[in-house]
């Protein structure tokens, strides 16, 4: 999205430069292939089908989770309540099997549990004023405690249904190919044609940009964003499901720990958290960036209680990465503008954020609200 | 309004209206169950509470200057596990509490210089580096032993009491008192207000914003830092997971104290007020037999209520100052209010 500014008035190779430079899914995908590479290369484990299939496979819950924190940045939200949600989701669609439901009717409980949830985050963020991240650690504890108080702090075990076993993907459907990833795939497309093709995405691109201008321009703000944070909730709900049946049982602490995951994917993925960026296509090569380099740290034989530290490193990494190529767009920018000064005046419009220093960007958004 | 003014500008100061508050639930408590005030219990739930007072004052300076440190739990847990580890290995109690702040101090150094040399948002830094101390911390419990400690020094930081007060309250009071002074009596601490009501002003007025936002991380860090040592004291032994969770609580505690997440308000005694309101409710749900499950919800409720009075206190300042009303809560205004009116706030809140 960020790139639509520049297509205008600039030579093709000079695009081709900038795009390498500004997109940053290219970056992520160069990244991706340098690491497998580097484990293709050291370990030849790595490149075994079961491998790369387990890869892929246990990259999936992060994926669904990444999936719909993407579209909540992009309004310049953040939803901390991912992780939480997703394993009270898992026990709604547990309990409802272990009652005797259907799957397609435990299914549907929770995808309503997600989207109440995000209904409710959105809500306490637009109407009552809370800083996202506020309102969603709120609900994070809210969620986890409701989830503890709820199973008595014991796992919810024995709902598993033959059926089941397929949601969960602990069988294959078509060779090593799993529902789960399909679910994901089909999903990854729909938010796509969401983002690119219909009124609502060009409504969260514009609301992540400027509340203000989104607003002036007669955009219902407060219902895009409670409509992103009900996304995020029913991508929550999705990977509950899935994680409930690839489990086989859920415990109170399912969801620990994975919005941190689902964020680092998301911003490897090039969303940034001042709103208005963010690819699906990202937020997809993001979970598989770091299931590759989880699986990478456990081939190299470090004891996974590394893991935590080598999540918020990536974290550290990417944000940093993500900060330092919206600085070089800014730069692309001002050159272009001294060099082509007739077109100040057309350009204009276009200028505004990234010539703005760092620092004064926050009470901008305060004023915003 | 108008025949109430004078009662509603006293409970519009922050503090005031959660200081009552507190005073009624400690009531509440005391008739429910009539232990509740006793000198042991007392002393016990104030050692208790008093690592998370800690943090929550840290973390109510870089509230007040528009950011938020989510690192302050596990930097805690990380820092008593340091404390632990160095008085284990056979170093001198002293040696052990720096270690035990000089991690805190590590900590808020790289969340200070991230955020405010690469100007990335503060919360999702603070994110990261609390999975790392976290991490940190797991991965120090599996490979030295973090039990079984004897170390009478350490322990004598909270268990032993002078002048019939446990050690620890005098340390907490002490800081508090010096922080309190930092915040409302320093160069410093102006800088810290104006950069809170808003950043822009404060920079054309000459403060240093990014400097002032540095040494607030520092200030939480090294806070959380003290924090741990006097939790390594009171437990004698640290688990993987200790101090994860504690950064809610404690930013929920800054919050129902009256330390505005918007930036600009509070001060550390309101925060402590804060904490303490949590500290009394978890303390008597626990004498009253409630699951302490429930306890989470009631932070997150919490929060809720701060916020939430929050705004309705910031709308009243706004309708009494018609005329020559600031800019800065009016939203969608991004004038700048000037920075003579920052000083007002910060002497008066």
């Amino acid at each position: 999205m960020s790139t639509d500014q520049s297509k205008a008035r600039v030579s093709v190779l000079e695009r081709a430069g900038y795009r390498l430079l500004l997109d940053p899914t290219l970056g992520v995908q160069a990244m991706l292939v340098t690491i497998c590479v580097v484990a293709a290369f050291s370990f030849p484990v790595f490149l075994t089908e079961v491998n790369l299939y387990n890869v892929v496979g246990s990259s999936i819950i992060v994926m669904l989770l990444a999936l719909g924190m993407t579209v909540v940045l992009i309004a310049r939200g953040i939803d901390l309540s991912v992780g939480a949600v997703m394993a009270l989701c898992a026990a709604v669609t547990a309990e409802a099997l272990l009652n005797g439901y259907p799957l397609t009717l435990a299914a549907p409980m929770a995808l309503a549990t997600g989207a109440a949830v995000g209904i409710a985050n959105g809500l306490l963020i637009t109407k009552l004023g809370l800083p996202d991240f506020i309102a969603t650690l709120a609900m994070l504890g809210f969620a986890s405690g409701i989830l503890y108080i709820w199973t008595g702090g014991v796992p919810i075990i024995g709902y598993m249904v033959p059926e089941f076993y397929y949601v969960g993907g602990l069988t294959p459907l078509v060779g090593s190919v799993t529902v789960p990833m399909l679910i994901a795939l089909v999903l990854a497309l729909v938010l796509g044609g969401l983002l690119g093709w219909s009124r609502l995405g060009t409504h969260l691109f514009a609301v992540g940009s400027s509340e203000h201008s989104a607003r002036q321009s007669g955009v219902a703000v407060h219902r895009v964003r409670i409509l992103a944070y009900v996304i995020s909730g029913l991508m929550a709900a999705v990977a509950g499901i899935v994680i409930a049946g690839r489990n086989t049982n859920v415990p109170a602490d399912l969801g620990t720990g994975y919005e941190i995951q689902a964020i680092a994917a998301a911003v490897i993925g090039g969303a940034s958290l001042g709103g208005g960026r963010g690819r699906i296509l990202g937020a997809v090569l993001g979970a598989l960036t770091l299931a590759v380099s989880i699986n990478l740290i456990n081939l190299l034989g470090v004891p996974s209680s590394y893991q935590k530290i080598v999540i918020g490193a990536i974290l550290l990494l990417a944000v940093v990465a993500n900060r330092l190529s919206e600085i070089v767009n800014a730069w692309a920018r001002r050159r272009r503008l001294a060099r082509a000064p007739v077109d100040h005046e057309a350009d204009a419009p276009d200028l505004g954020p990234p010539t703005v220093p760092a620092e004064s960007l926050k009470p901008t958004r305060k004023a915003l609200r | 309004m108008r025949s109430g003014s004078r009662l509603m500008r006293i409970l519009g100061t922050t503090g005031v209206p959660i200081a009552i508050a507190l005073v009624i639930v400690i009531l509440v408590f005391q008739v429910l169950s009539p232990v509740f005030l006793r000198p042991s219990a007392v002393s016990n739930y104030l050692n208790n509470g008093i690592p998370i007072l800690l943090i929550t004052v840290g973390v109510a300076f870089v509230i007040v200057g528009g950011g938020i440190d989510l690192s302050i739990g596990t930097v805690a847990g990380l820092s008593a596990g340091m404390t632990i580890w160095a008085v284990g290995a056979g170093m001198p109690t002293p040696v052990g509490v720096l270690v035990g702040v000089a991690t805190g101090l590590v900590f808020g150094v790289v969340n200070g210089f991230v955020i405010t040399q690469f100007g990335i948002n503060d919360f999702i830094v603070t994110l990261a580096t609390l999975n790392v101390a976290g991490g940190l911390l797991i991965v120090l419990s599996e490979n030295v032993s973090l039990r079984g400690v004897n170390a009478p020094g350490l322990a004598s930081l909270t268990q032993g009491s002078t002048l019939g007060i446990p050690t620890s309250f005098w340390i907490a009071v002490v800081i508090f008192v010096v922080m309190q002074f930092l915040l409302m009596r320093t160069v410093f601490g102006r800088r810290l207000f104006a950069t809170g009501v808003s950043s822009e002003a404060a920079t054309l007025a000459g403060v240093e914003v990014r400097r002032v936002r540095f040494n607030t991380f520092v200030i939480s860090g090294v806070l959380a830092g003290a924090a741990g040592v006097l939790l390594a004291s009171r437990l004698g032994a640290v688990q993987a997971f200790l101090g994860m969770g504690y950064e809610f609580t404690a930013i929920a505690g800054a919050v129902l104290g009256g330390v505005s997440l918007a930036g600009g308000r509070g001060s550390v005694w309101a925060a402590v007020v804060g904490g303490l309101m949590l500290a009394t409710l978890q303390q008597g749900l626990r004498l009253n037999g409630v699951d302490p499950v429930y306890f989470s919800i009631v932070t997150g409720l919490a929060i809720v209520t701060g916020v939430v009075f929050d705004r309705q206190a910031q709308r009243l300042v706004l309708r009494r100052n018609v005329g020559g009303g600031p800019a800065q809560a009016v939203g969608a205004h991004p004038v700048a209010p000037e920075a003579s009116h920052a000083r007002e706030t910060g002497v008066k809140s």
